[in-house]
């Protein structure tokens, strides 16, 4: 899942692709590059300039259905909290909603039963959209983000959502601390042995830079770590900034998995 | 009595889940289908399978090709399956149209000539019509990244090799010399001399019809070294 960001001030891309065509090419490079889905988000997830539902429309349900038109078969995620926005973009052909702030609008799991979409729950801990955590404090952080993100895609069920189109997010980062992300990636395989199938959202967060001492744009290799880790634990889906390397690294995990077979092999066998 | 004689490789490369997504060796399986399709095409009695192993002995036909013993994901079969030569013919007949009776046969990498020629004789005697396939690489010591490396020797020698396929030699086949080809990691050495022999012994006892006298009619099919060991594919007719 690769990540198109339709904002001027989201962390690792800073604008790049904010312009509509900018938008539309990045999502042409990434399908060239192997994604098979895209999300597409009109708000930056951390605090910043205050986007209005009608901004985030603006932003992101003209490019879906531009998106939609030119890629008829490609998923096509979009990434908000809020229903007035849900509702759009699946009018405008969005196939997934990704609640990344984790049903702070209840409202929008009604929305992608409407519309039979599929839906990511997410785990925040209980914090409002674009608050950073502060002193958050776990038992267990695992079972948390378990009870949490089970509790929301039975509700989603429950309003009519396809079970099989509901995914659950741990939510790097969002609500926890560094050494609580560790943990999440650590221990993912309880996540996964839940049945549900899990979407990570890893790509060059603050838990990879604080772990390696590296600032954006260098992180790369740590979030390819977790990728791997992740993988390895059987997560699903990777929402991803590169998805050159996380397409390799997947192919490589699944391959050392025995998931899917190496693509030429010759040394040896003679 | 041997009617057709076939030759055939046997890199594990030919098991066509080895090689992962991609199937490098698919010009080469088809040529060994090729000439076993042509070996079978007049409905032989029975196909008699000739490969080098450790040990010489007989080898039962229904026993599976031990292909995980290589890799893949799949698991080991319970029990020893055949070895890379026969379980490499095994898989071909499999993949051929052949559906008769099949003997296998293992001859040791080793095998001294009364021993090759013991089994040879065997083969040779019987009364049914015979397709005869043997099983065998030249030398794997053909360039900086073959399994051998590389030894300027075994270019005369696989070409010598070739050449005797070519003209259906038994008497060039018959005659390679052991020490040389061990040294050279030639994998069909001893299977070979089996083939060249009964041949011979065929070509010779029953006075088999051939135009050019006590020689079979040779086509070789494939000759080349794609990852440093040589695979020759040539069927001969006896008749």
């Amino acid at each position: 899942m690769a990540i198109v960001n339709r904002t001027r001030d989201s962390f690792y891309d800073q604008g790049a692709t904010f312009d509509e065509e900018r938008a539309l090419d990045r999502v042409r490079q990434v399908v060239a590059d192997g994604a098979d889905m895209v999300d597409i988000g009109g708000v930056k997830a951390g605090p910043g300039d205050d986007i209005d539902a009608a901004e985030e429309i603006r932003r992101t349900a003209g490019l879906v259905a531009l998106v939609r038109a030119e890629f008829p078969d490609l998923v096509i995620s979009v990434d908000t909290w809020r229903s007035q926005v849900g509702r759009e973009v699946c009018a405008a052909g969005a196939d997934l909603l990704n609640d990344a702030w984790g049903g702070h609008d209840p409202e929008l799991a009604e929305v992608a039963a409407e519309y039979d979409a599929a839906l990511v729950c997410t785990h925040t801990g209980g914090l409002a959209p674009r608050t950073p955590p502060h002193r958050q404090e776990y038992d267990d952080v695992v079972a948390h983000a378990i009870d949490s993100t089970l509790k929301l895609a039975e509700r989603a069920v429950s309003l009519g959502v396809d079970r099989q189109r509901v995914l659950i997010d741990p939510a790097h980062d969002f609500g926890k601390n560094t050494w609580q992300s560790l943990e999440l990636t650590r221990r993912l395989d309880e996540m996964t042995a839940t049945g549900w199938p899990v979407l990570v959202s890893l790509s060059n967060k603050d838990f990879v830079g604080e772990t390696l001492d590296l600032p954006l744009g260098e992180r790369l290799t740590g979030t390819l770590a977790a990728t791997a880790v992740s993988a390895w634990h059987g997560a699903q889906v990777y929402r991803v900034h590169e998805v050159v390397e996380t397409r390799q690294i997947l192919d490589m995990v699944a391959s050392i998995k025995g998931t899917r077979s190496p693509a030429r092999v010759v040394r040896g066998l003679a | 009595m041997i009617v057709t004689a076939a030759v055939c490789p046997h890199p594990p490369l030919l098991f066509r889940e080895l090689s992962g997504l991609e199937d490098v060796a698919g010009d080469l399986r088809e040529a060994c289908l090729s000439a076993i399709a042509s070996a079978t095409s007049d409905d032989p009695d029975l196909v008699v399978v000739v490969g080098g192993a450790e040990v010489t002995r007989r080898w039962d036909e229904r026993l599976a090709p031990d292909v995980a013993k290589f890799g893949t994901t799949g698991a080991r079969s319970a029990g020893s399956g055949l070895p890379l030569s026969l379980g490499v013919a095994r898989r071909l007949l499999d993949e051929s149209r052949w559906r008769g009776a099949v003997e296998l046969h293992s001859i040791a990498w080793d095998a001294p000539a009364d021993e090759v020629t013991s089994l040879a004789d065997k083969i040779a005697a019987r009364d049914d019509s015979i397709a005869l396939l043997a099983l065998g690489d030249g030398s794997a010591r053909r360039g900086d990244k073959a399994p051998g490396y590389v030894d300027a020797r075994a270019f005369p020698f696989d070409e010598a090799t070739g050449r005797a396929l070519a003209d259906g030699d038994t008497d060039a086949l018959t005659q390679m010399d052991a020490a040389l080809a061990e040294e050279l990691m030639v994998g069909g050495r001893a299977a070979f001399a089996v083939m060249a022999t009964a041949v011979h012994r065929t070509v010779g006892n029953k006075a088999v019809v051939h135009e050019k006298g006590a020689k079979p009619r040779a086509t070789v099919l494939y000759q080349d070294d794609p990852w440093g060991v040589m695979y020759y594919v040539a069927t001969w007719q006896l008749r």
